[in-house]
Protein backbone atom coordinates (compact mmCIF):
# COMPACT_ATOMS: atom_id res chain seq x y z
CA UNK A 1 0.00 0.00 0.00
CA UNK A 2 1.17 3.42 -1.16
CA UNK A 3 1.54 5.96 2.08
CA UNK A 4 2.33 8.94 -0.55
CA UNK A 5 -1.13 10.62 0.09
CA UNK A 6 -2.83 13.55 2.40
CA UNK A 7 -5.23 12.64 4.92
CA UNK A 8 -8.46 14.94 5.17
CA UNK A 9 -8.59 15.54 8.91
CA UNK A 10 -11.14 18.56 9.10
CA UNK A 11 -13.21 19.84 6.42
CA UNK A 12 -15.48 22.40 6.45
CA UNK A 13 -15.66 24.47 3.33
CA UNK A 14 -16.03 22.78 -0.34
CA UNK A 15 -12.91 21.25 -1.91
CA UNK A 16 -12.47 19.06 -5.14
CA UNK A 17 -9.94 18.10 -7.87
CA UNK A 18 -9.36 20.05 -10.14
CA UNK A 19 -7.60 21.04 -13.42
CA UNK A 20 -7.61 22.36 -17.03
CA UNK A 21 -11.04 20.22 -17.54
CA UNK A 22 -12.37 18.15 -19.87
CA UNK A 23 -13.85 20.19 -23.02
CA UNK A 24 -13.23 17.94 -25.08
CA UNK A 25 -16.65 16.26 -23.77
CA UNK A 26 -18.93 18.51 -24.05
CA UNK A 27 -20.78 16.97 -27.50
CA UNK A 28 -21.78 13.96 -24.55
CA UNK A 29 -23.12 16.18 -22.37
CA UNK A 30 -20.12 16.69 -19.94
CA UNK A 31 -19.43 20.01 -18.01
CA UNK A 32 -15.88 21.37 -19.39
CA UNK A 33 -15.69 21.90 -15.52
CA UNK A 34 -11.26 22.73 -14.58
CA UNK A 35 -9.89 25.22 -12.21
CA UNK A 36 -11.97 28.36 -11.20
CA UNK A 37 -8.93 30.91 -11.09
CA UNK A 38 -6.70 29.51 -14.20
CA UNK A 39 -4.17 32.33 -12.89
CA UNK A 40 -3.99 30.64 -9.32
CA UNK A 41 -4.32 27.04 -10.15
CA UNK A 42 -1.19 28.16 -13.12
CA UNK A 43 0.71 29.63 -10.88
CA UNK A 44 0.54 26.96 -7.85
CA UNK A 45 1.84 24.41 -10.39
CA UNK A 46 4.80 26.51 -12.06
CA UNK A 47 6.14 27.26 -8.65
CA UNK A 48 6.53 23.17 -8.49
CA UNK A 49 8.08 22.93 -11.81
CA UNK A 50 10.50 26.17 -11.03
CA UNK A 51 11.48 24.67 -7.32
CA UNK A 52 11.77 20.58 -8.81
CA UNK A 53 13.24 21.16 -12.26
CA UNK A 54 10.09 20.14 -14.04
CA UNK A 55 8.76 19.80 -17.42
CA UNK A 56 6.56 23.93 -17.58
CA UNK A 57 4.24 22.23 -19.76
CA UNK A 58 3.51 18.62 -18.42
CA UNK A 59 2.99 20.00 -15.01
CA UNK A 60 0.79 22.78 -15.60
CA UNK A 61 -2.10 20.67 -16.08
CA UNK A 62 -1.57 18.41 -13.69
CA UNK A 63 -4.36 18.34 -11.08
CA UNK A 64 -4.66 20.52 -7.77
CA UNK A 65 -6.78 20.82 -5.14
CA UNK A 66 -9.12 23.19 -4.87
CA UNK A 67 -10.02 24.78 -1.86
CA UNK A 68 -13.10 27.09 -1.75
CA UNK A 69 -13.39 28.99 1.44
CA UNK A 70 -10.80 27.42 3.65
CA UNK A 71 -11.35 25.73 6.31
CA UNK A 72 -9.48 22.58 5.13
CA UNK A 73 -6.87 20.52 7.45
CA UNK A 74 -4.55 17.62 6.13
CA UNK A 75 -1.91 15.38 7.37
CA UNK A 76 0.98 14.25 5.30
CA UNK A 77 1.55 10.08 5.60
CA UNK A 78 4.81 11.09 3.39
CA UNK A 79 7.44 14.22 2.64
CA UNK A 80 6.76 15.77 -0.27
CA UNK A 81 7.04 19.79 -2.30
CA UNK A 82 3.21 21.75 -1.79
CA UNK A 83 2.89 25.02 -3.46
CA UNK A 84 -0.07 27.00 -2.30
CA UNK A 85 -1.78 30.13 -3.96
CA UNK A 86 -4.98 32.12 -4.93
CA UNK A 87 -7.29 33.06 -1.91
CA UNK A 88 -5.08 33.77 1.24
CA UNK A 89 -5.84 31.15 4.08
CA UNK A 90 -2.92 32.14 6.71
CA UNK A 91 -1.87 28.33 5.90
CA UNK A 92 0.01 26.69 8.79
CA UNK A 93 2.06 23.96 8.99
CA UNK A 94 1.78 22.53 12.36
CA UNK A 95 0.54 25.85 13.86
CA UNK A 96 3.05 27.86 11.67
CA UNK A 97 1.58 30.22 9.42
CA UNK A 98 3.68 29.88 5.93
CA UNK A 99 3.42 32.45 3.15
CA UNK A 100 0.69 32.04 0.91
CA UNK A 101 1.61 31.68 -3.52
CA UNK A 102 4.94 30.23 -2.71
CA UNK A 103 6.28 26.89 -2.75
CA UNK A 104 7.09 24.43 1.09
CA UNK A 105 8.33 21.63 2.20
CA UNK A 106 6.46 19.00 4.42
CA UNK A 107 7.42 15.58 5.86
CA UNK A 108 5.48 12.78 6.74
CA UNK A 109 3.44 13.51 9.97
CA UNK A 110 2.99 17.42 9.40
CA UNK A 111 -0.49 19.37 9.93
CA UNK A 112 -1.27 21.73 6.87
CA UNK A 113 -4.25 23.60 7.78
CA UNK A 114 -6.07 26.09 5.69
CA UNK A 115 -8.01 28.71 7.79
CA UNK A 116 -11.02 30.38 6.26
CA UNK A 117 -9.63 33.57 3.61
CA UNK A 118 -10.47 36.85 4.46
CA UNK A 119 -10.85 37.77 1.23
CA UNK A 120 -11.03 35.67 -2.31
CA UNK A 121 -12.72 32.32 -2.42
CA UNK A 122 -10.53 29.69 -4.58
CA UNK A 123 -6.96 28.44 -3.40
CA UNK A 124 -4.75 26.06 -5.00
CA UNK A 125 -2.79 23.33 -3.62
CA UNK A 126 -0.42 21.76 -6.10
CA UNK A 127 2.77 18.84 -5.56
CA UNK A 128 5.01 17.58 -8.40
CA UNK A 129 3.04 15.43 -10.82
CA UNK A 130 -0.65 16.33 -9.58
CA UNK A 131 -3.24 14.98 -7.26
CA UNK A 132 -6.00 12.19 -7.19
CA UNK A 133 -8.25 10.62 -5.03
CA UNK A 134 -8.05 7.14 -5.40
CA UNK A 135 -4.45 5.46 -6.30
CA UNK A 136 -3.57 5.13 -9.55
CA UNK A 137 -6.56 7.24 -10.93
CA UNK A 138 -7.10 7.41 -14.28
CA UNK A 139 -8.24 10.63 -16.09
CA UNK A 140 -12.00 10.45 -16.93
CA UNK A 141 -12.24 11.60 -20.77
CA UNK A 142 -9.06 13.65 -20.51
CA UNK A 143 -9.41 15.09 -17.09
CA UNK A 144 -9.20 14.44 -13.31
CA UNK A 145 -11.89 17.54 -12.59
CA UNK A 146 -14.88 16.66 -10.75
CA UNK A 147 -18.17 18.69 -11.20
CA UNK A 148 -20.49 18.81 -8.75
CA UNK A 149 -23.66 17.81 -10.66
CA UNK A 150 -21.67 14.71 -11.98
CA UNK A 151 -20.48 13.50 -9.10
CA UNK A 152 -23.22 10.85 -8.71
CA UNK A 153 -21.97 8.96 -12.28
CA UNK A 154 -18.84 8.34 -10.44
CA UNK A 155 -16.35 8.60 -13.09
CA UNK A 156 -14.31 10.81 -10.56
CA UNK A 157 -13.93 9.49 -7.41
CA UNK A 158 -15.74 10.86 -4.54
CA UNK A 159 -16.35 14.04 -3.24
CA UNK A 160 -13.38 15.22 -1.00
CA UNK A 161 -14.26 15.34 2.75
CA UNK A 162 -13.33 13.85 6.07
CA UNK A 163 -11.28 10.80 5.30
CA UNK A 164 -10.31 11.38 2.18
CA UNK A 165 -7.15 10.68 0.98
CA UNK A 166 -5.32 12.68 -1.88
CA UNK A 167 -2.54 10.39 -3.32
CA UNK A 168 0.32 11.54 -5.05
CA UNK A 169 3.25 10.14 -6.85
CA UNK A 170 6.69 9.23 -4.67
CA UNK A 171 8.91 12.34 -3.78
CA UNK A 172 13.28 11.51 -3.04
CA UNK A 173 13.66 12.94 -0.10
CA UNK A 174 16.82 14.56 -1.59
CA UNK A 175 14.58 16.69 -3.61
CA UNK A 176 13.98 19.17 -0.82
CA UNK A 177 14.27 23.07 -2.50
CA UNK A 178 16.89 24.17 -1.66
CA UNK A 179 16.19 27.78 -2.10
CA UNK A 180 13.00 29.26 -2.88
CA UNK A 181 12.66 29.83 -6.68
CA UNK A 182 9.93 32.20 -6.50
CA UNK A 183 7.93 33.26 -9.17
CA UNK A 184 6.84 36.76 -9.01
CA UNK A 185 3.04 36.91 -8.92
CA UNK A 186 1.45 39.58 -10.55
CA UNK A 187 -0.59 41.23 -7.25
CA UNK A 188 -2.30 43.34 -9.97
CA UNK A 189 -3.69 40.19 -11.51
CA UNK A 190 -6.85 40.47 -9.47
CA UNK A 191 -9.29 43.80 -8.97
CA UNK A 192 -9.22 45.22 -5.80
CA UNK A 193 -12.82 46.44 -5.75
CA UNK A 194 -15.16 46.79 -8.87
CA UNK A 195 -14.06 44.51 -11.73
CA UNK A 196 -15.04 45.70 -15.14
CA UNK A 197 -15.67 42.72 -17.33
CA UNK A 198 -14.78 42.66 -20.97
CA UNK A 199 -17.37 42.15 -23.37
CA UNK A 200 -17.42 40.57 -26.94
CA UNK A 201 -21.24 41.18 -28.33
CA UNK A 202 -23.03 38.53 -30.13
CA UNK A 203 -25.46 38.84 -32.74
CA UNK A 204 -28.54 39.21 -30.70
CA UNK A 205 -26.52 41.94 -28.87
CA UNK A 206 -26.32 44.02 -32.01
CA UNK A 207 -30.14 43.67 -32.52
CA UNK A 208 -30.55 45.68 -29.43
CA UNK A 209 -31.17 49.39 -29.56
CA UNK A 210 -28.11 51.93 -28.99
CA UNK A 211 -29.72 53.18 -25.73
CA UNK A 212 -30.55 49.69 -24.59
CA UNK A 213 -27.01 48.73 -25.23
CA UNK A 214 -25.84 51.45 -23.42
CA UNK A 215 -28.19 50.97 -20.96
CA UNK A 216 -26.50 47.42 -19.87
CA UNK A 217 -22.68 49.01 -20.13
CA UNK A 218 -23.72 51.95 -17.83
CA UNK A 219 -24.96 49.27 -15.15
CA UNK A 220 -23.31 48.77 -12.27
CA UNK A 221 -24.08 44.93 -10.88
CA UNK A 222 -23.85 43.14 -7.73
CA UNK A 223 -22.46 39.77 -7.40
CA UNK A 224 -25.68 37.69 -5.80
CA UNK A 225 -25.38 35.33 -2.90
CA UNK A 226 -26.48 32.18 -5.30
CA UNK A 227 -23.28 32.40 -7.70
CA UNK A 228 -21.22 29.56 -7.34
CA UNK A 229 -18.50 27.31 -9.68
CA UNK A 230 -21.35 26.84 -12.93
CA UNK A 231 -22.29 30.60 -13.23
CA UNK A 232 -22.13 34.14 -11.37
CA UNK A 233 -26.27 35.77 -10.35
CA UNK A 234 -25.61 39.61 -11.06
CA UNK A 235 -28.52 42.30 -9.74
CA UNK A 236 -28.62 45.93 -11.25
CA UNK A 237 -27.29 48.19 -8.44
CA UNK A 238 -30.36 49.94 -6.27
CA UNK A 239 -30.37 53.34 -7.60
CA UNK A 240 -32.59 56.18 -6.26
CA UNK A 241 -34.62 56.09 -9.02
CA UNK A 242 -38.53 55.82 -9.13
CA UNK A 243 -39.49 54.79 -12.89
CA UNK A 244 -39.19 51.47 -13.98
CA UNK A 245 -36.20 51.16 -16.02
CA UNK A 246 -36.92 49.98 -19.98
CA UNK A 247 -36.06 46.09 -19.89
CA UNK A 248 -32.51 45.55 -21.87
CA UNK A 249 -34.11 42.85 -23.79
CA UNK A 250 -37.01 43.69 -25.79
CA UNK A 251 -40.40 40.97 -25.38
CA UNK A 252 -39.75 40.85 -29.35
CA UNK A 253 -36.04 39.85 -29.37
CA UNK A 254 -36.44 37.54 -26.08
CA UNK A 255 -39.14 35.74 -28.60
CA UNK A 256 -36.30 34.75 -30.91
CA UNK A 257 -34.65 33.27 -28.53
CA UNK A 258 -36.47 29.99 -27.01
CA UNK A 259 -34.12 26.61 -28.09
CA UNK A 260 -32.14 25.75 -26.25
CA UNK A 261 -28.22 26.32 -28.01
CA UNK A 262 -24.67 25.01 -27.34
CA UNK A 263 -23.65 27.69 -24.59
CA UNK A 264 -20.11 28.37 -23.19
CA UNK A 265 -17.39 29.82 -21.05
CA UNK A 266 -17.97 33.36 -19.93
CA UNK A 267 -21.70 33.61 -21.67
CA UNK A 268 -24.03 36.15 -20.39
CA UNK A 269 -27.23 35.12 -20.29
CA UNK A 270 -30.49 37.28 -19.77
CA UNK A 271 -33.30 35.93 -17.79
CA UNK A 272 -36.86 37.23 -18.01
CA UNK A 273 -35.87 38.84 -14.75
CA UNK A 274 -33.39 40.48 -16.74
CA UNK A 275 -30.19 39.55 -13.90
CA UNK A 276 -27.66 38.30 -16.08
CA UNK A 277 -26.01 35.11 -15.56
CA UNK A 278 -22.37 34.78 -16.55
CA UNK A 279 -21.48 31.05 -17.41
CA UNK A 280 -18.81 29.88 -15.36
CA UNK A 281 -16.38 26.42 -14.82
CA UNK A 282 -19.19 24.35 -13.89
CA UNK A 283 -21.57 25.16 -16.63
CA UNK A 284 -24.04 22.71 -18.35
CA UNK A 285 -22.95 22.38 -22.20
CA UNK A 286 -26.47 23.69 -22.88
CA UNK A 287 -28.65 26.55 -22.33
CA UNK A 288 -32.30 28.01 -22.76
CA UNK A 289 -31.91 32.08 -21.89
CA UNK A 290 -30.68 34.29 -24.49
CA UNK A 291 -27.49 35.08 -24.77
CA UNK A 292 -26.04 38.70 -25.31
CA UNK A 293 -21.89 37.98 -25.52
CA UNK A 294 -19.05 36.35 -23.63
CA UNK A 295 -17.10 37.64 -20.98
CA UNK A 296 -13.13 37.26 -22.01
CA UNK A 297 -11.26 34.48 -20.19
CA UNK A 298 -9.12 36.05 -18.28
CA UNK A 299 -11.43 38.61 -16.50
CA UNK A 300 -13.45 35.08 -16.03
CA UNK A 301 -10.40 34.09 -13.61
CA UNK A 302 -10.41 36.98 -11.63
CA UNK A 303 -14.50 36.76 -11.29
CA UNK A 304 -13.87 33.49 -9.89
CA UNK A 305 -11.85 35.26 -6.78
CA UNK A 306 -14.99 37.70 -6.38
CA UNK A 307 -17.61 37.64 -3.22
CA UNK A 308 -21.42 38.44 -3.25
CA UNK A 309 -21.56 41.99 -2.92
CA UNK A 310 -18.94 42.72 -4.86
CA UNK A 311 -19.47 45.10 -7.80
CA UNK A 312 -18.97 44.05 -11.41
CA UNK A 313 -19.86 45.97 -15.03
CA UNK A 314 -19.34 45.20 -18.59
CA UNK A 315 -17.00 47.29 -21.44
CA UNK A 316 -16.92 45.76 -25.16
CA UNK A 317 -13.71 43.86 -26.41
CA UNK A 318 -12.81 42.95 -29.79
CA UNK A 319 -13.07 39.31 -29.88
CA UNK A 320 -9.28 38.97 -31.41
CA UNK A 321 -8.09 41.40 -28.49
CA UNK A 322 -9.39 38.81 -26.01
CA UNK A 323 -7.62 36.15 -27.96
CA UNK A 324 -4.42 37.87 -28.44
CA UNK A 325 -5.10 38.51 -24.28
CA UNK A 326 -4.92 34.98 -23.15
CA UNK A 327 -2.99 33.40 -25.35
CA UNK A 328 -0.07 36.24 -23.84
CA UNK A 329 -1.32 34.69 -20.32
CA UNK A 330 -0.85 31.05 -21.32
CA UNK A 331 2.87 31.82 -23.36
CA UNK A 332 3.68 33.49 -19.67
CA UNK A 333 3.17 29.90 -17.78
CA UNK A 334 5.06 27.74 -20.66
CA UNK A 335 8.08 29.35 -20.30
CA UNK A 336 10.60 27.96 -17.40
CA UNK B 1 -16.53 51.81 -29.07
CA UNK B 2 -19.08 50.25 -31.23
CA UNK B 3 -19.55 46.60 -31.02
CA UNK B 4 -17.86 44.49 -33.73
CA UNK B 5 -18.50 40.84 -34.54
CA UNK B 6 -16.49 38.53 -36.17
CA UNK B 7 -18.95 36.91 -38.57
CA UNK B 8 -19.35 35.51 -41.87
CA UNK B 9 -22.76 34.92 -43.71
CA UNK B 10 -22.03 31.69 -44.93
CA UNK B 11 -25.42 31.45 -47.06
CA UNK B 12 -29.15 32.68 -46.34
CA UNK B 13 -29.84 30.23 -43.56
CA UNK B 14 -26.23 29.50 -42.21
CA UNK B 15 -24.03 32.14 -40.68
CA UNK B 16 -20.68 31.49 -38.69
CA UNK B 17 -19.72 33.64 -35.53
CA UNK B 18 -16.86 33.68 -33.33
CA UNK B 19 -18.11 33.53 -29.63
CA UNK B 20 -15.46 33.33 -27.28
CA UNK B 21 -11.69 32.97 -27.59
CA UNK B 22 -11.83 29.46 -28.54
CA UNK B 23 -15.22 28.82 -30.05
CA UNK B 24 -17.40 29.36 -33.16
CA UNK B 25 -20.78 29.14 -33.25
CA UNK B 26 -22.52 27.98 -36.83
CA UNK B 27 -26.05 28.98 -36.50
CA UNK B 28 -29.12 28.46 -38.96
CA UNK B 29 -32.97 29.52 -38.08
CA UNK B 30 -34.57 28.79 -35.11
CA UNK B 31 -36.65 26.20 -36.12
CA UNK B 32 -37.25 22.65 -34.56
CA UNK B 33 -36.69 20.88 -38.02
CA UNK B 34 -35.19 17.28 -39.04
CA UNK B 35 -34.27 18.59 -42.28
CA UNK B 36 -32.43 20.98 -40.92
CA UNK B 37 -31.20 19.20 -38.06
CA UNK B 38 -29.71 16.33 -40.71
CA UNK B 39 -27.34 19.51 -42.75
CA UNK B 40 -26.06 20.17 -38.97
CA UNK B 41 -25.15 16.83 -38.46
CA UNK B 42 -23.71 15.84 -41.87
CA UNK B 43 -21.63 19.47 -41.22
CA UNK B 44 -20.28 18.17 -37.85
CA UNK B 45 -19.08 15.01 -39.42
CA UNK B 46 -17.28 17.10 -42.51
CA UNK B 47 -15.67 19.36 -39.76
CA UNK B 48 -14.58 16.85 -37.37
CA UNK B 49 -13.08 14.78 -40.39
CA UNK B 50 -11.15 18.22 -41.43
CA UNK B 51 -10.00 19.23 -37.98
CA UNK B 52 -9.50 15.88 -36.75
CA UNK B 53 -7.55 16.48 -33.24
CA UNK B 54 -6.94 20.35 -33.72
CA UNK B 55 -10.99 20.13 -32.93
CA UNK B 56 -11.60 20.01 -29.30
CA UNK B 57 -15.30 19.21 -28.84
CA UNK B 58 -18.52 19.83 -31.36
CA UNK B 59 -21.73 20.39 -30.50
CA UNK B 60 -24.87 20.05 -32.22
CA UNK B 61 -28.42 21.30 -31.13
CA UNK B 62 -31.77 21.97 -32.60
CA UNK B 63 -30.30 25.03 -34.80
CA UNK B 64 -26.55 25.40 -33.79
CA UNK B 65 -23.31 23.92 -34.14
CA UNK B 66 -20.75 24.67 -31.34
CA UNK B 67 -16.90 24.31 -32.76
CA UNK B 68 -14.60 24.58 -29.81
CA UNK B 69 -11.11 24.89 -31.41
CA UNK B 70 -7.71 26.40 -30.13
CA UNK B 71 -7.01 29.90 -29.63
CA UNK B 72 -4.30 30.17 -31.73
CA UNK B 73 -6.79 28.52 -34.44
CA UNK B 74 -9.03 31.34 -34.41
CA UNK B 75 -6.47 34.36 -34.50
CA UNK B 76 -6.20 34.39 -38.27
CA UNK B 77 -9.39 34.15 -40.21
CA UNK B 78 -8.54 31.56 -42.14
CA UNK B 79 -9.90 28.59 -40.30
CA UNK B 80 -13.15 30.75 -40.16
CA UNK B 81 -12.71 30.76 -44.14
CA UNK B 82 -12.04 27.08 -44.25
CA UNK B 83 -15.60 26.18 -42.25
CA UNK B 84 -17.48 28.65 -44.68
CA UNK B 85 -16.13 26.78 -47.52
CA UNK B 86 -16.87 23.00 -46.09
CA UNK B 87 -20.57 24.34 -45.06
CA UNK B 88 -20.89 26.09 -48.86
CA UNK B 89 -19.35 22.87 -50.76
CA UNK B 90 -21.83 20.73 -48.65
CA UNK B 91 -25.04 22.83 -49.76
CA UNK B 92 -23.37 22.62 -53.26
CA UNK B 93 -23.56 18.77 -53.06
CA UNK B 94 -26.28 18.08 -51.45
CA UNK B 95 -28.33 19.86 -54.28
CA UNK B 96 -26.66 17.79 -56.74
CA UNK B 97 -27.65 14.46 -54.84
CA UNK B 98 -30.69 12.90 -52.51
CA UNK B 99 -30.02 13.16 -48.94
CA UNK B 100 -29.95 9.82 -46.88
CA UNK B 101 -31.37 10.07 -43.70
CA UNK B 102 -32.40 6.92 -42.76
CA UNK B 103 -31.36 6.45 -39.14
CA UNK B 104 -32.42 3.52 -36.78
CA UNK B 105 -35.17 3.71 -34.60
CA UNK B 106 -34.38 2.96 -30.92
CA UNK B 107 -37.52 1.61 -28.77
CA UNK B 108 -37.44 2.88 -25.46
CA UNK B 109 -39.81 0.94 -22.93
CA UNK B 110 -41.64 3.13 -20.50
CA UNK B 111 -43.59 2.27 -17.09
CA UNK B 112 -46.86 4.74 -17.33
CA UNK B 113 -47.36 4.57 -13.30
CA UNK B 114 -50.65 5.88 -13.24
CA UNK B 115 -50.72 5.44 -9.17
CA UNK B 116 -47.52 7.04 -8.55
CA UNK B 117 -46.96 10.70 -7.25
CA UNK B 118 -45.35 11.69 -10.27
CA UNK B 119 -46.86 14.19 -12.81
CA UNK B 120 -49.14 11.61 -15.42
CA UNK B 121 -52.34 12.48 -13.78
CA UNK B 122 -51.86 16.44 -13.68
CA UNK B 123 -50.81 16.31 -17.20
CA UNK B 124 -53.70 14.64 -18.43
CA UNK B 125 -55.98 16.93 -16.57
CA UNK B 126 -53.96 19.98 -17.95
CA UNK B 127 -54.12 18.77 -21.39
CA UNK B 128 -57.88 17.77 -20.49
CA UNK B 129 -58.03 14.04 -21.43
CA UNK B 130 -57.61 11.34 -19.63
CA UNK B 131 -54.29 9.19 -18.89
CA UNK B 132 -54.64 6.89 -21.28
CA UNK B 133 -54.83 9.13 -23.94
CA UNK B 134 -51.76 10.77 -22.85
CA UNK B 135 -50.13 7.64 -23.08
CA UNK B 136 -51.51 6.69 -26.20
CA UNK B 137 -50.52 10.10 -27.98
CA UNK B 138 -46.82 10.02 -26.38
CA UNK B 139 -46.07 6.40 -27.35
CA UNK B 140 -48.06 7.05 -31.11
CA UNK B 141 -45.20 9.67 -31.99
CA UNK B 142 -41.81 9.37 -33.29
CA UNK B 143 -39.03 11.85 -31.82
CA UNK B 144 -35.94 12.73 -33.01
CA UNK B 145 -32.19 13.11 -30.80
CA UNK B 146 -31.79 16.84 -31.52
CA UNK B 147 -28.68 17.34 -28.90
CA UNK B 148 -26.94 16.40 -25.94
CA UNK B 149 -26.46 18.11 -23.37
CA UNK B 150 -27.63 19.25 -19.41
CA UNK B 151 -26.52 16.06 -18.14
CA UNK B 152 -24.30 13.39 -19.84
CA UNK B 153 -26.59 10.96 -21.61
CA UNK B 154 -29.73 13.57 -21.33
CA UNK B 155 -31.01 13.82 -24.86
CA UNK B 156 -33.74 16.48 -25.94
CA UNK B 157 -36.22 14.51 -28.26
CA UNK B 158 -38.54 16.40 -30.26
CA UNK B 159 -41.32 16.96 -31.09
CA UNK B 160 -44.01 15.92 -28.78
CA UNK B 161 -47.81 15.88 -30.08
CA UNK B 162 -49.20 19.83 -30.14
CA UNK B 163 -51.62 18.53 -27.65
CA UNK B 164 -49.35 17.66 -24.85
CA UNK B 165 -47.04 21.20 -24.73
CA UNK B 166 -46.91 22.44 -20.79
CA UNK B 167 -44.83 25.19 -19.97
CA UNK B 168 -42.27 23.71 -17.49
CA UNK B 169 -42.74 22.98 -13.47
CA UNK B 170 -43.02 26.82 -11.72
CA UNK B 171 -40.14 25.49 -9.65
CA UNK B 172 -37.75 22.84 -10.47
CA UNK B 173 -37.93 19.60 -8.40
CA UNK B 174 -34.73 18.96 -6.28
CA UNK B 175 -34.43 14.80 -7.18
CA UNK B 176 -35.93 13.56 -9.92
CA UNK B 177 -35.63 9.98 -10.23
CA UNK B 178 -33.16 8.21 -12.79
CA UNK B 179 -35.09 7.18 -15.81
CA UNK B 180 -37.58 9.70 -15.49
CA UNK B 181 -39.53 10.25 -19.04
CA UNK B 182 -40.47 13.79 -18.63
CA UNK B 183 -42.03 16.39 -20.83
CA UNK B 184 -41.62 20.28 -21.19
CA UNK B 185 -43.15 23.01 -24.26
CA UNK B 186 -42.74 20.83 -27.64
CA UNK B 187 -39.96 18.36 -26.17
CA UNK B 188 -38.93 15.34 -24.32
CA UNK B 189 -35.99 13.66 -22.59
CA UNK B 190 -35.21 10.94 -20.09
CA UNK B 191 -33.32 11.84 -16.75
CA UNK B 192 -29.72 9.97 -17.16
CA UNK B 193 -29.41 9.97 -13.30
CA UNK B 194 -31.59 11.31 -10.33
CA UNK B 195 -30.57 15.10 -10.51
CA UNK B 196 -33.25 18.26 -9.87
CA UNK B 197 -35.49 18.97 -12.91
CA UNK B 198 -37.95 21.24 -13.96
CA UNK B 199 -40.01 18.85 -16.66
CA UNK B 200 -43.23 17.23 -15.74
CA UNK B 201 -42.57 13.42 -15.15
CA UNK B 202 -44.92 11.21 -17.04
CA UNK B 203 -43.16 7.68 -16.56
CA UNK B 204 -39.67 5.77 -16.32
CA UNK B 205 -37.62 3.38 -18.07
CA UNK B 206 -35.41 0.49 -16.95
CA UNK B 207 -33.54 1.14 -19.73
CA UNK B 208 -29.83 2.72 -18.50
CA UNK B 209 -29.76 6.02 -21.10
CA UNK B 210 -25.60 5.50 -21.51
CA UNK B 211 -22.35 2.92 -20.62
CA UNK B 212 -19.08 3.31 -20.60
CA UNK B 213 -16.27 0.61 -22.37
CA UNK B 214 -12.58 0.97 -21.63
CA UNK B 215 -13.03 4.81 -20.79
CA UNK B 216 -15.17 5.61 -22.74
CA UNK B 217 -18.63 6.84 -22.58
CA UNK B 218 -21.65 6.52 -25.17
CA UNK B 219 -24.99 8.00 -25.02
CA UNK B 220 -28.20 5.18 -25.81
CA UNK B 221 -29.82 7.81 -28.01
CA UNK B 222 -27.77 9.61 -30.11
CA UNK B 223 -28.08 12.93 -31.36
CA UNK B 224 -29.71 12.54 -34.65
CA UNK B 225 -31.40 9.23 -34.37
CA UNK B 226 -34.71 8.45 -34.17
CA UNK B 227 -36.82 7.48 -30.78
CA UNK B 228 -39.74 5.54 -30.23
CA UNK B 229 -41.53 4.94 -26.66
CA UNK B 230 -43.20 1.64 -25.43
CA UNK B 231 -45.60 1.16 -22.64
CA UNK B 232 -44.72 -1.58 -20.63
CA UNK B 233 -46.05 -3.03 -17.12
CA UNK B 234 -44.83 -2.88 -13.62
CA UNK B 235 -43.78 -6.51 -13.84
CA UNK B 236 -41.72 -5.80 -17.35
CA UNK B 237 -40.29 -2.88 -15.73
CA UNK B 238 -39.18 -4.27 -12.58
CA UNK B 239 -37.78 -7.43 -14.64
CA UNK B 240 -35.74 -5.10 -16.79
CA UNK B 241 -34.74 -2.66 -14.72
CA UNK B 242 -30.99 -2.42 -13.23
CA UNK B 243 -30.15 -4.88 -10.73
CA UNK B 244 -32.93 -7.14 -11.11
CA UNK B 245 -32.12 -10.60 -10.55
CA UNK B 246 -34.60 -12.03 -13.08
Amino acid sequence: MTSNYFEIIHAKGHASIQDLGRLNAQHLGFSASGAADEYAFLTANQLISRNLQLDPVKQSSCAAIEITLGQLTLRAQASCTIAITGADCQASINNTVIDNWQCHQLSRGDILAFAMPKSGLHSYLAIKGGFSCQAKQQPWLGSLAQTQNEMPLGFTGNPLTLGSKLYFIAQPASQTPTRQQSVKHDINFYATEQLTLRFMANPLFLKMSARQQQTFFATDYVISADSNRMGYRLKPKAKNITATPAPILSSALRQQCLLSMPVTYGMVQLPANEQPIVLMKERQTMGGYPVLGTVMQTDLFRLSQMRPGANVNFRLINPQQAIQQLLAFYQKFNEL
Amino acid sequence: MTPQLQQLEINPQCRLTLVAENALLLSWCAKVCSAQHQDIINIQHLITEHFGAALISAVASYHCLMLYLPPQLLLSAQTSHIIKQIVSRYYQTKAGSKTNTTANTIQIPVYYDTAQQWDLAEVARRCKMSVEQVIELHTSQHYRGYALGFTPGFCYLASLPESLHLPRRASPRLQVPQGAVAIAEQQCAIYPVASPGGWHIIGQTPLAMYSTQQGQFSATIAVGQNVQFRAISKAEFTALAPGSTQ
